[in-house]
């Protein structure tokens, strides 16, 4: 309230936009992000995706089922294990752990194994110029 | 100006991603919701140790766990000429609606008739539930 007050509008003119956006109140003062699902994970459903949980642990399976928390239904899971000592570096080593419900709050991200490259590093030459 | 407005105008732009375990995503913000939850697109990720380097088509990332995004300069001054925009296009449509207040009003109160119709119905369902107890308990 008191920011609008200071603004250096006519009062007329406040007046009428606080009673505009009362009455249609679906159009907001700018333009935010909208309350939709921004993933369609149904594009990836039968696909091999790859999740990254909370914590470190990494997966990769098949993607059976999936809801609006995004709770997910992987199937023929396969886990990236850590190096013992340290959790951050994964090492080759795999372990199976067959079918797995996800659950949404340890969830950290999702990205399709299909079109996952490892490269060199891409930033040496902007740092050497 | 606030945090999720200036993403939105950041939208189909390159962006940096640190998440606060120390990874790093770049690539072009495809999508973002209230939660700041993003999805990205061409996006290289480099691990904590900036070691190692992944190129991958497309990310999904929960909001929670960002510790900074860096997303470019000009985003400013494109979400104010947005904002502008948005601002014309809503005085446009409010000479436009000038004219049919009044029946939007008439279409009000009908709805509130249509309500009471319901409630009145509600009513003798429950009447008859009652009966349905009564019964119950006249055979018990």
């Amino acid at each position: 309230m008191s920011a609008q007050q200071t603004q250096q509008q006519p009062q007329g003119q406040q007046q009428e936009q606080k009673q505009h956006r009362r009455r249609n109140n679906q159009t907001p003062k700018q333009e935010g992000p909208k309350r939709e699902a921004i993933l369609d994970l149904n594009k990836y459903k039968h696909q091999e995706i790859k999740v990254k949980f909370v914590g470190g642990r990494q997966i990769t399976g098949v993607l059976k089922g999936f809801d609006q928390l995004m709770n997910l239904v992987l199937e023929n899971v396969k886990e990236q294990l850590r190096d013992p000592e340290d959790d951050t570096v994964l090492t080759k080593e795999t372990r199976d752990l067959g079918l797995v419900v996800v659950r949404c709050t340890s969830l950290l991200t999702i990205s399709p194994v299909n079109g996952f490259e490892i490269i060199e590093n891409p930033f040496v030459q902007p740092q050497e110029q | 100006m606030l945090p999720l407005y200036l993403l939105t105008a950041a939208k189909n732009k390159p962006v940096l991603i640190e998440l606060k375990t120390g990874e790093t995503y770049q690539g072009d913000l495809v999508n973002l919701d209230p939660w700041m939850n993003l999805t990205l697109s061409n996006v290289i990720h480099t691990n904590t140790g900036a070691d190692e380097f992944s190129k991958e088509t497309e990310v999904y990332i929960r909001g929670m766990h960002i510790k900074y995004l860096r997303i470019p300069d000009e985003i400013m001054d494109y979400a104010k000429e947005q904002n502008l925009l948005n601002m014309e296009q809503r005085n446009k449509n409010v000479k436009r609606r000038g004219g049919d207040r009044n029946q939007s009003g008439g279409g009000g109160r009908d709805h509130r008739r249509g309500g009471r119709g319901g409630n009145r119905r509600f009513q003798g369902d429950r009447h008859y539930n009652n009966n349905h107890h009564y019964q119950q308990r006249d055979n018990e």
